[in-house]
């Protein structure tokens, strides 16, 4: 947090969100060339063995291949061996295409994130460096030989060798390399934010002199290549859930298949010696293994298993094209599961370009002098509002010359809330109301009752109101005035219906802030907020068993970005915070926190609608297969759906099995549209459509495979 | 190839001590069937039932593991 926003990110977005660039500027030509060879690559075993659910398919595959080159392999078979050779051998290509087409799917997925980390790894070219060594003489060296620590000079038209912050110089950067945004960000050294460089980018005007402050292999670049390449993509709390009630399935449904033939043969058994062999027939259980494995496989949810990781994989992908890097999918899940939003007001409820608005002068004072005053406390403050003072000042008339006296600027700090300007021996300061008042009554003046009259009349508007005085002379208020950002109200009303949160941090007074917080809809509000308060919030919502989501850019706000379930820092922010918090936003937008709520929230809808659709999905392919191989056992009649016999049945519920998975792909990567419902209508709606829909879908799928396969 | 190739690799060798296995299972399965089933059906259907074994084994740690996979 930038206390009360002295300091401004360089570079703003520009315009609306879909117009803006991206860094999916990534080739994706031959993607689905180079998934289908990926496809066949996974077959090897030892990649097929990390998904349970297909490599059980996979060797089912290598089973009813044996039994189709000798069907007799595992007992006599009764029915014509040609015959049996030739389903045998359908079954195995419809298996083999179920593992080829789940392997598909998650290449694709992996394919595009391969595309997003090749374009990144051209930016990342070696480059020759002009390190500065102790003695000030410059030698080039590579700049993979660059080591935390070194200091480079870049000049106009260099590529930025490694990440560092600048400790020289004033210079403009393209970092279009990383956040595709064409406009150049001022670089320049002494402020958290703009003195910030990353490896990969040009620097397109005058020289800086660099402090490299990542070893290489370690920047900013190769960070973002290794997690969207899928390299340190490890699985999150809720897909692991979802791989242990996977393998229970599919071993459940394993039990049941291999011991449904021993089971029936034992009790065919049983019956000839007490019933007869009549009664015993009807149990005796002459399926073939190539049909038990079909049923296992129809049974098992190959489905969501042959998705599963294409849905997260996506899940990445989408925050990727969304402009912002997540250190795990574990950050974009805990997105979806967030209660409470910790957001900070300037820049992220409000426009962020507080501009002086107007001079109020109290204590006798007339406009002139507090503009002579305001100018000279501001007159070293390069933030935007520093600027609009002085330019209100200028405005106004008033003008200081500085030539031949002695002036020193005093930085604002998060602590003393104040900033200004030591002229001559004279104090001129500006900043919070209160803190101005302690620093008056410090040198011996007293706050007149009008400052607290302007103070109230300001914060009633919704401004910030800013004391302005000379040592222990109160001069009167300066109104900053900000604006809540358009549609704000809504997003909060919509978040408010998913059941999250919304907290505004704020340093401005209690007056300001409440203003601001009924304006813009948020849920509660703290105020004249300290750094340490951000972190005590998110302790607070915790201890409840909240999940909490903030932003933050600056050095101070390290602590609690790293407390948070989900920190979001700015790209434009201090390397401390980008390496505290799970997510970076290259757009330096804080207000996508609310859209990174959505896409988590959309990644859990979409896992949970294919899981639901998958499971589903069984029930049709049971009274598909079950009825039509026992019907001996007298269960003909649940051949509901008229299948023409066990074999047409068995291959077309296969066919529809493997058919599914491509299908699907689609809604996987893009994912299940998302509606801004409470969790409740979301379940109900999610249950309708993917529940009731993946019951009815396959019995019509089925079916109709069923008709148009020439099997009798 | 020689012996100290083959250490590293865990599928050859579980492979063969799963046909060794089988040896002492397959004269069980072709007893059990009472020349319903010939010799070679009887070694296959027990290195079915070995393999189906492995696989439930394979699935128990896929859910104690689950990170892993």
């Amino acid at each position: 947090m930038q206390g009360n926003s002295t300091i401004q990110s360089s570079r703003q977005p520009q315009g609306p969100r879909e117009n803006r660039k991206h860094i999916s500027k990534a080739k994706m030509s031959g993607l689905y060339q180079r998934a289908v060879k990926e496809a066949l690559v996974k077959l090897d075993p030892r990649i097929a063995v990390k998904n349970p659910v297909m490599f059980v398919v996979w060797l089912g595959t290598i089973v009813t291949f044996l039994v189709t080159l000798d069907p007799n392999l595992f007992g006599t078979v009764q029915a014509d061996v040609n015959q049996q050779r030739l389903l045998n051998g359908i079954i195995t290509l419809i298996l083999f295409f179920t593992v080829v087409f789940a392997n598909f799917a998650e290449a694709v997925a992996e394919g595009r994130g391969k595309a997003q980390a090749d374009s990144l790894r051209s930016t990342r070219s070696d480059t020759i460096a002009r390190k500065v060594l102790p003695d000030g003489s410059i030698h080039e060296v590579s700049s993979t030989a660059l080591r935390r620590g070194d200091q480079v000079k870049v000049m106009a038209g260099d590529v930025i060798p490694a990440d560092g912050e600048v400790i020289q110089g004033i210079a403009s950067v393209d970092e279009s390399a990383i956040t595709g945004e064409s406009a150049p960000v001022l670089k320049q050294p002494g402020t958290d934010i703009m003195s910030s460089v990353t490896g990969g980018t040009r620097i397109i005007s005058d020289s800086l002199l660099l402090r490299i402050t990542q070893d290489p292999g370690q920047g900013f670049i190769d960070r973002m290549i290794s997690l969207v390449e899928g390299a340190s993509r490890t699985k999150t709390p809720n897909e692991i859930a979802l791989t242990v009630l996977l393998a229970v399935l599919t071993l459940v449904f394993l039990i049941v298949v291999a011991t449904l033939t021993p089971i029936a043969n034992y009790i065919a058994a049983f019956l000839e010696t007490t019933l007869g062999a009549t009664a015993a027939n009807t149990f005796r259980s002459g399926v073939s293994v190539a049909i038990l494995i079909s049923l296992l496989v129809a049974l098992i949810p190959t489905t969501i298993g042959g998705l599963l990781s294409a849905i997260g994989i996506a899940g990445m992908d989408r925050v990727a094209q969304f402009n912002v890097i997540a250190t795990s999918g574990r950050a974009v899940e805990a997105c979806g599961d967030v209660n409470t939003l910790v957001l900070d007001k300037t820049g992220t409820i409000t426009l962020g370009n507080r501009l002086a608005d107007q001079f109020i002068p109290v204590n006798g004072h007339s406009l002139q002098e507090m503009a002579q005053v305001c100018l000279a406390a501001s007159v070293f403050d390069e933030t935007p509002e520093g600027r609009s003072i002085v330019a209100l000042a200028n405005k106004l008339g008033v003008s200081i010359d500085l030539n031949n006296r002695s002036a020193d600027g005093i930085e604002f700090s998060a602590r003393t809330r104040m900033s200004g300007t030591d002229l001559d021996g004279r104090e001129y300061r500006k900043g919070a109301v209160d803190s101005v008042k302690g620093f008056v009554r410090s040198r011996g003046g007293a706050a007149p009752p009008q400052l607290d009259a302007a103070y109230e009349r300001v914060s009633r508007l919704g401004g910030t109101p800013l004391a302005v005085c000379e040592g222990g002379e109160i001069y009167g208020v300066i109104y900053l005035k900000d604006i809540v950002k358009p549609g704000l109200r809504e997003r909060f009303d919509q978040l408010r219906r998913m059941g999250v949160k919304t907290i505004m941090l704020t340093g401005d007074n209690r007056i300001t802030a409440s203003v601001i917080a009924e304006e813009a809809g948020v849920d509660d509000y703290i105020a004249e907020a300290t750094p340490e308060d951000k972190i005590d919030v998110i302790r607070r919502e915790q201890s409840e068993g909240k999940l909490v989501a903030m932003t933050g850019d600056g050095t101070n706000d390290a602590p609690a970005l790293a407390q948070a379930n989900v920190g979001l820092a700015m790209n434009s922010g201090t390397q401390a915070a980008k390496e505290a918090a799970n997510m970076v936003d290259l757009d330096s937008d804080p207000t996508k926190l609310i859209d990174l709520v959505t896409i988590g929230k959309q990644l859990l809808i979409t896992r949970g609608a294919l899981t639901t659709f998958s499971i589903a999905n069984d029930i049709a392919k049971y009274f598909a297969i079950i009825p039509t191989i026992f019907a001996a056992a007298g269960i003909g009649a649940l051949n509901i759906m008229g299948l023409k016999s066990a074999e047409s049945a068995i291959v077309s519920a296969l066919i529809y099995n493997a058919l599914i998975i491509p299908v699907l792909i689609p809604l996987a990567l893009k994912g299940v549209q998302f509606r801004p419902l409470t969790a409740d209508q979301l379940l109900r709606r999610n249950i309708f459509i993917y529940g009731l829909g993946g019951i009815v879908a396959p019995f019509i799928a089925i079916k109709a495979i069923d008709l148009i396969l020439p099997l009798s | 190839m020689k012996l100290h190739s083959l250490r590293g690799k865990k599928l050859p060798t579980y492979l063969f001590l799963a046909l060794c296995f089988n040896l002492v299972i397959a004269p069980v399965v072709y007893a059990a069937s009472s020349n319903e089933l010939s010799r070679s059906q009887a070694w296959a259907i027990s290195l079915l039932g070995l393999g189906t074994a492995g696989l439930a084994a394979y699935l128990f740690f896929v859910m104690f593991a689950p990170e892993k996979f």
